[in-house]
């Protein structure tokens, strides 16, 4: 597949590169100055790490995300292998659905929910997981059609069915492990949508992780721009090791296996 | 079940209207499955929604009025329409243009080195808010780095009237999302150009200009405008780093509606906000009727 | 290895509509306990239909489901204790081979080494006890059809289905495994139904053959009886070759073909215009004068241990085939003239 560069591509991919290096080399030559830009060290990320404020935010957008994902996991997996099976005249109707986030902005769905929620749900922070789960919904949705599709999935579930397996055992033992690499990136996705969301935390007034950010940077530039280079960097280094991890991690075999 | 099938069997015998009624039943149970999914939809999606809708048609002594909608196309909101769509169209035209060429680059090379790089575009396509702000502050802020080595290069940004504050500066920051998240999703489809088309172009006599025309561009025309039209409601609705970046400077349509709930600069004018947010849902709307428009055409022409 | 269950399968008057299409219509089929029977027919003609609502994974259907005398319409699929085998791709990809096998006893919670112990018997009894621990599509094709067989017969099923679970093989691999499914069914002893569209198939592995077309079950027989006695037209066309001879009535029990009385069977169609004959229940000889089933050898095919010879009847210029061992085609070449003689003591008209 793969195929020689030329002159064109190479400018191109060069400056790419550029435009995406810059401003981050930039920010983290920032986030060492100390001594008001005397001298260069770590201080800015020390004071970040001592903050209680970290791992207090840290916690809240890790939770956050953990909710999110199961959600993602245990609504979305069952309801789209659902359809994959007997429900396909409802394909399009779910499709359609799962679009609507994309149309709406989500600070006018944020409006809505601050008015339309009872307080018992807009008294826990956790409320912003169901609703991460719906802005995520264009992008979990089709990772795991796409996923579905990509699989003899009709023959396995009847021969999980034949072997005497309930419909719960054949999701668990048969249809999850088969797409992992799908529901990974359907998961993936939300998760990063979680731990990255500002506009429906501050606008609920929680204090997440990205909220905090901002509010540091009120006052402490360097250690927001400390922080924010960490946050990047953070999350570079989780997403190229999924990318990056051996085949048996990342299961490729389903696609050669169902070729 | 036994009930649907003596249904199913009474129906042949009688005619037609207890089959539809067999049928309705058989299709209701197929529906039962989703359930939970519509449910979880109805109350986190459609009910806030018709709440936004609600409150847009109300003023603050809870009567209902047109008021709000009016206010909306007057002064600063007015215009806020009209900077937040053209921001929006030139954000997606630049991200999409951009992105669809690195990604013909990218296509090239190799399984591995695709996948670091969709990887990296996965978290540049989410940054956004206070980071991204301060990494362009940092690189092309008036005492950024990029700003001094371009200045020394003979080059001075600053010369003219440009600050990363104004909508050219917007437009520039955007790029740093829009860019990739172009490049991310409009990959696949680079992929499924199968390069024995370009031999049997060529075997046919076709030169590199009548391939382009004639398979290329009909092939990924359709994910070129999907993806852009993404692209346009990503700057659209991006409200993080709009508010990072200009702090009130600049009339969004987002950043009026989150002073207009949220801030104290103008009490009282909740509903207000609510009339701006379903604008924008409904210009939104106006751009994706485009699209399913444009795409139809453009296979009817096919 | 003996199965300790062999039951008993009735199907009784079983009718299925997909919309508007009648899939299945009064199919009634009996499996005595232990038997191995081949539902044979074109794609389309019901006999999966037949197969899926015996398993519980069509449901939806009129009819009754007997197994040993008790209606399991109701039972769902996964607790009707069967063992299916699909066509292709059916091992869960990202189980090892053993896994798959062992399946059906860790969804029934058999803890592991019980399991782990008759899923390698079973792999041992399908030739396969060195794969365990391979993944499927390490296999070919054939390998991972013999692991779908253990897998479906680790749970100790009451039936055995077997799905077309030949036909995405290479020719050699299904006659190799089909011999092979045969010599497993009868050392297990569980009651077998069959499916397929591949008639020397059917022929080869089945107790008795039930010959499908559009949803009936035109004949259920021993394949002797069905090739050689078809119960119907449609099964005498659909199985083995058949030429098409013009007849004259001659009472209601005989008939006269180019001149020759032949005796009627039941179940043609009356009054026909046509008997069907087999290819080789006709035979030739060099002409010695011009008689009136007197022919013109066309073409000579060999097959091996027969040749088909195609020749024209001088009278009214039909084609018809006719098959003998090559030893005695050797006579005949492409423009000898012939007279041809019906072996047949009895045949079917049709219309």
């Amino acid at each position: 597949m793969k195929q020689r560069l030329n002159f064109s591509n190479y400018i191109v991919l060069l400056a790419a590169s550029a435009f995406f290096i810059f401003p981050m080399v930039a920010a983290f030559e920032f986030s060492l100055r100390i001594n008001e830009g005397k001298s260069y060290g770590f201080a800015n990320y020390r004071w970040v790490f001592a903050e209680d404020g970290f791992a207090t935010n840290l916690g809240v957008s890790f939770r956050l995300a953990l909710l999110t994902a199961i959600c993602v996991l245990v609504l979305m997996v069952p309801t789209i292998v659902y359809l994959h099976l007997g429900g396909a005249r409802w394909k399009r109707l779910v499709e359609f659905v799962c679009l609507v986030p994309l149309v709406v902005p989500v600070i006018s769905f944020a409006l809505g929910v601050g008015t339309a929620f009872p307080t018992f749900l807009q008294s826990t922070v956790y409320e912003l997981s169901f609703l991460y789960v719906i802005v995520s919904l264009p992008y979990t949705y089709r990772a795991l059609d796409v996923g579905l599709s990509s699989i003899p999935l009709l023959t396995l579930v009847e021969a999980s069915r034949a072997s005497g397996a309930s419909m719960r055992q054949t999701l668990m033992y048969v249809i999850i492990p088969t797409i992992r690499t799908a529901v990974n990136g359907a998961i993936f996705l939300a998760v990063a949508l979680s731990l990255g969301e500002f506009t429906l935390a501050v606008l609920l007034h929680w204090d997440t992780f990205p909220t905090w950010i901002a509010n540091v940077s009120q006052g402490h530039i360097l250690n927001a721009i400390a922080l924010s280079v960490l946050s990047l960097f953070g999350a570079w280094i989780v997403v190229m090791i999924f990318a990056l991890a051996p085949k048996s991690l990342r299961s490729n075999k389903i696609q050669e296996a169902t070729k | 079940m036994s009930i649907t099938i003596a249904k199913r069997t009474d129906s042949l015998k009688t005619g037609v209207g207890p089959l539809h009624f067999a049928q309705r039943v058989s299709s209701f149970k197929s529906l039962l499955p989703l359930f939970p999914f519509f449910a979880f939809v109805a109350y986190f999606l459609l009910f806030p929604l018709t709440f936004i809708v609600r409150d847009a048609f109300l003023d603050n002594d809870g009567k209902f009025t047109f008021s709000n909608f009016e206010e909306c196309f007057k002064g600063v909101y007015g215009h806020s329409f009209f900077v937040s769509i053209q921001l929006s169209l030139i954000s997606a035209a630049i991200g999409a243009v951009a992105g669809a060429l690195i990604a013909s680059a990218i296509v090239k090379t190799g399984t591995k080195s695709r996948r670091a790089i969709a990887a990296t575009a996965s978290v540049l396509a989410n940054t956004g808010g206070v980071p991204l702000a301060f990494m362009f502050l940092a690189g092309f802020g008036s005492e950024g780095l990029v700003t001094k080595a371009l200045k020394f290069l003979g080059w001075d940004l600053y010369a003219g009237s440009f600050t990363l504050f104004s909508a050219t500066g917007i437009v520039l920051v955007y790029s740093f999302f829009q860019i990739p998240l172009m490049v991310l999703i409009y990959s696949p489809a680079l992929e499924n150009v199968k390069p024995e088309w370009r031999e049997a172009s060529d075997s046919l006599g076709g030169t590199k200009t009548t391939y382009f025309l004639r398979v290329t561009v009909p092939l990924l025309f359709p994910a070129f405008l999907s993806t852009s039209l993404l692209l346009f409601a990503n700057s659209f609705s991006a409200y993080a780093t709009a508010r990072a970046m200009t702090s009130g400077t600049l009339p969004l349509m987002p950043l009026l509606i989150g002073n207009l709930v949220d801030g104290n600069v103008i009490a009282n004018q909740q509903h207000l906000g609510h009339a701006m947010a379903v604008c924008m849902v409904g210009v939104s709307i106006i751009v994706m009727s485009i699209y399913v428009l444009v795409l139809r055409f453009s296979k009817v022409k096919r | 290895m003996i199965s300790e269950n062999r039951v008993s399968v009735e199907l009784k008057g079983l009718r299925k509509v997909y919309g508007t299409a009648v899939a299945l219509d009064n199919f009634s089929l009996d499996i005595a306990p232990g038997e191995l029977v081949a539902l044979l027919g074109p794609s389309g003609c019901g006999k999966t239909t037949a197969l899926r609502i015996l398993a519980g994974l069509d449901t939806d259907h009129e009819g009754q489901i007997l197994i040993d005398g008790k209606d399991i319409a109701s039972v769902p699929a996964n607790k009707r204790n069967m063992g299916m085998v699909f066509q292709a791709y059916s091992l869960f990809p990202t189980m090892t081979v053993l896994e798959n096998v062992a399946y059906g006893l860790r969804v029934r919670r058999v803890d592991r080494e019980k399991r782990n112990k008759k899923a390698q018997e079973l792999l041992d009894l399908v030739g396969l006890g060195e794969m365990g621990a391979r993944l499927g599509h390490q296999l070919s094709g054939g390998q991972q059809q013999r692991v779908a067989l253990a897998r479906a017969l680790a749970i100790q099923p009451n039936v055995l289905l077997l799905d077309e679970p030949l036909s995405a093989l290479d020719a050699q691999v299904r006659t190799q495994l089909r011999d092979e499914i045969k010599r497993i069914q009868i050392e297990v002893g569980t009651t077998t139904l069959f499916v397929t569209h591949d008639q020397e198939e059917a022929m080869a592995i089945a107790d008795r053959v039930g010959v499908m077309r559009h949803g009936v079950l035109e004949q259920c027989a021993p394949p002797q009886e069905v090739y050689l006695n078809p119960a119907t037209v449609k099964v005498a066309k659909f199985v083995g070759a058949m030429n098409l001879m013009p007849v004259e009535i001659l009472s209601s029990s005989s008939v006269s073909i180019y001149g020759q009385s032949v005796a009627l069977r039941e179940g043609g169609s009356v009054p026909g215009t046509m008997a069907l004959v087999r290819p080789e229940q006709l035979s030739l000889t060099l002409a010695k004068t011009q008689g009136r089933a007197s022919a013109t050898v066309f073409n000579l095919t060999f097959l091996g241990p027969l040749t088909r010879i195609s020749v024209r009847m001088t009278g009214d210029a039909r084609t018809l085939f006719v098959s003998m061992p090559s030893s005695a085609a050797l006579e005949f070449v492409a423009g000898s003239l012939v007279d041809l003689r019906v072996l047949a003591t009895s045949v079917l008209l049709d219309a």
